[in-house]
């Protein structure tokens, strides 16, 4: 079918960066002195993804997840932690917005944190954005 | 029969060539049947054909084309009717699928038939359109919701349903076949289990029997069946439940509207007759001329052969599938399932499996299935699988296989 992934494609998704975070995931852990917490599940497939934050003055001074997923989710969740962590909340917020942007239009000049940048293989599998942005959808509620 | 398959290759029972995209696709390996199926040239011939020579709104007009297209309307529902056994073709009412046909008889039949006390039987094994209705009922109405579970390998558990029907039981719902698993339930012994424990109605989801086991509504003496044309090579949007007469003329419209009606006054109104009262508005005949092409498509290849059919890549399917590490399939053993394969692969979420075979051209189903009941009581929150048809072969088991160890080695890739 013309719609096919191609092999390139397949392989910048799952490339060695975003494997090693799923194999294993930065900051899979619950936070006992969480601020807040939220999770977000995925209908379509089931999964979810809960989002633990701890907010100091405006600062996120440590945000961890649980949960089950595909390896687009579980990676960007693990990439998630290793890039908000020690942040600001609305730099935080403005990378949830850009993570968006990026998947939505698929273009390579929105900024991001080179940790993040794995997620940009991601961006032609249409049917994989929502894997994606899981972590992303529930950090946002558990700012809100 | 394609004579340049060796004979030890297992071959498709229908050519490819008689299904427009797959012939245009020859490098695709469509194993997402259970989801829908795939069309052959005289269903859709039937679909143009209807359009172009018959084409009026039946039970209309004083004129020669409406009184064709009620014609071949009629002809349609008969040549159904004999399809799946029922020799009383007015209690055959056609649907939009499955799913319309259980929310008519839940709301229909369940709202004038179920109150407070009552007990609805379910199973864990049901698709969501199998289930949703009647929960739904059961919170309106009062009764008892009491949901039947499986056993280790996923097949209806027939002794807790023994234990569950009692004379306050008023329906049981039950899966004729599992989307899921494929997990066949002996609806022989369902009947047997609830007429001696109850008069409870008994509701069979088909959608997953009548594409791929012959099925005879009226031998296996139950209420209400219900299939989907989309799943047996039909037209989407096609589909009809099978009730018996009795129950059909108590029960109330489901919807009202134009055809159903037979006089309409001002206060109040009466009801066409069976098949009509079901069917408001203007007919699918389009549709249903294209699902009866499908079923005498599907006679000719003989629905035993079907099945004998799925049953051989099944069993072939499974054993190629048993020389890879860390796959466990879901359901029953091979002669309990319909040519359904769900499996899962260790440390491969099913999601990641369906995008990378994809690259491979193999289509399959990665998810809950609509089954979320059934995937809570497997502890996953999806599962990938693989379905056959007449139109599958030996080389979608082995693109299959091919693309699960490339999965698997992508996966396993040094860390």
């Amino acid at each position: 079918m013309s719609g096919k992934a191609s092999p390139a494609s397949i392989a910048a998704m799952y490339q060695e960066a975003l494997l090693a975070h799923h194999r294993a995931p930065h900051n899979r852990r619950e936070m006992s002195d969480a601020t807040s917490s939220a999770v977000f599940k995925n209908p379509v497939c089931g999964d979810e993804i809960r989002v633990f934050v701890r907010v100091d003055g405006g600062q996120l001074v440590d945000v961890s997840f649980t949960g089950r997923g595909c390896s687009v989710a579980t990676a960007s969740a693990s990439m998630m932690t290793d890039a908000l962590c020690g942040g600001s909340v609305s730099d935080a917020l403005a990378t949830a917005d850009a993570i968006d942007r990026m998947l939505a239009t698929g273009d390579a000049d929105v900024a991001l944190p080179a940790t993040l940048s794995p997620l940009r293989g991601v961006t032609p599998f249409a049917g994989r954005h929502g894997c994606a942005r899981m972590a992303w959808q529930a950090l946002r509620e558990a700012l809100a | 029969m394609d004579s340049h398959t060796p004979s030890s290759m297992l071959s498709p029972l229908a050519p490819r060539a008689d299904f427009p995209l797959l012939a245009a696709n020859p490098g695709l390996h469509y194993l997402d049947s259970a989801a829908t199926s795939q069309k052959p040239t005289a269903v859709l011939d039937a679909l143009r054909g209807f359009y172009e020579t018959a084409n009026a709104n039946p039970h209309r007009g004083a004129y020669a084309l409406s009184a064709k297209a009620t014609d071949v309307y009629h002809e349609a529902r008969a040549t159904i009717a004999r399809f799946v056994g029922v020799s009383d073709s007015d209690c055959l009412i056609f649907t939009r699928g499955t799913t319309e046909a259980m929310n008519l008889v839940a709301s229909s039949w369940g709202r004038a038939n179920v109150h407070a006390g009552d007990e609805v039987v379910i199973t864990a094994l049901e698709h969501h359109a199998n289930f949703v209705p009647w929960q739904q009922l059961a919170l309106a109405s009062g009764a008892t919701l009491r949901v039947v579970e499986v056993t280790a390998n996923q097949s209806v558990d027939l002794d807790q349903l023994r234990s569950v029907v009692n004379h306050r039981t008023k329906v049981v719902a039950v899966t004729h076949v599992s989307n899921a698993v494929g997990a066949i339930t002996p609806i022989e012994e369902v009947v047997r289990i609830v007429r001696s424990r109850s008069s409870a109605v008994i509701v069979v989801d088909g959608a997953q029997a009548v594409p791929h086991l012959p099925v005879n509504f009226d031998a296996l003496d139950v209420d209400f069946y219900a299939f989907s044309g989309h799943k047996l090579l039909g037209p989407m949007g096609s589909g009809c439940l099978l009730g018996r007469r009795a129950l059909l003329e108590a029960m109330p419209p489901y919807q009202y509207g134009g055809d159903m009606i037979e006089w309409v006054r001002d206060t109040d109104s009466t009801w066409n007759v069976l098949p009509h009262k079901f069917e408001a508005g203007t007919p699918n005949a389009a549709d249903a001329v294209g699902l009866a092409a499908a079923v005498t498509y599907l006679t000719r290849l003989g629905m035993v052969n079907v099945r004998r059919h799925e049953l051989e890549l099944l069993a072939l399917a499974e054993s190629k599938l048993a020389a890879l590490p860390g796959i466990t399939v879901y359901g029953p053993p091979v002669a309990q399932r319909s040519g359904v394969l769900s499996f899962s692969m260790t440390d491969v979420h099913p999601h990641d499996l369906a995008t990378i075979l994809d690259q491979h051209g193999v289509c399959i189903r990665a998810g809950h299935h609509c089954a979320q009941p059934l995937m809570r009581r497997l502890g996953v929150s999806a599962t990938a699988r693989a379905s056959f048809y007449v139109y599958s072969d030996e080389s979608d088991v082995d693109a299959l296989v091919g693309a699960l160890q490339a999965a698997q080695s992508l996966f396993s890739a040094a860390s």
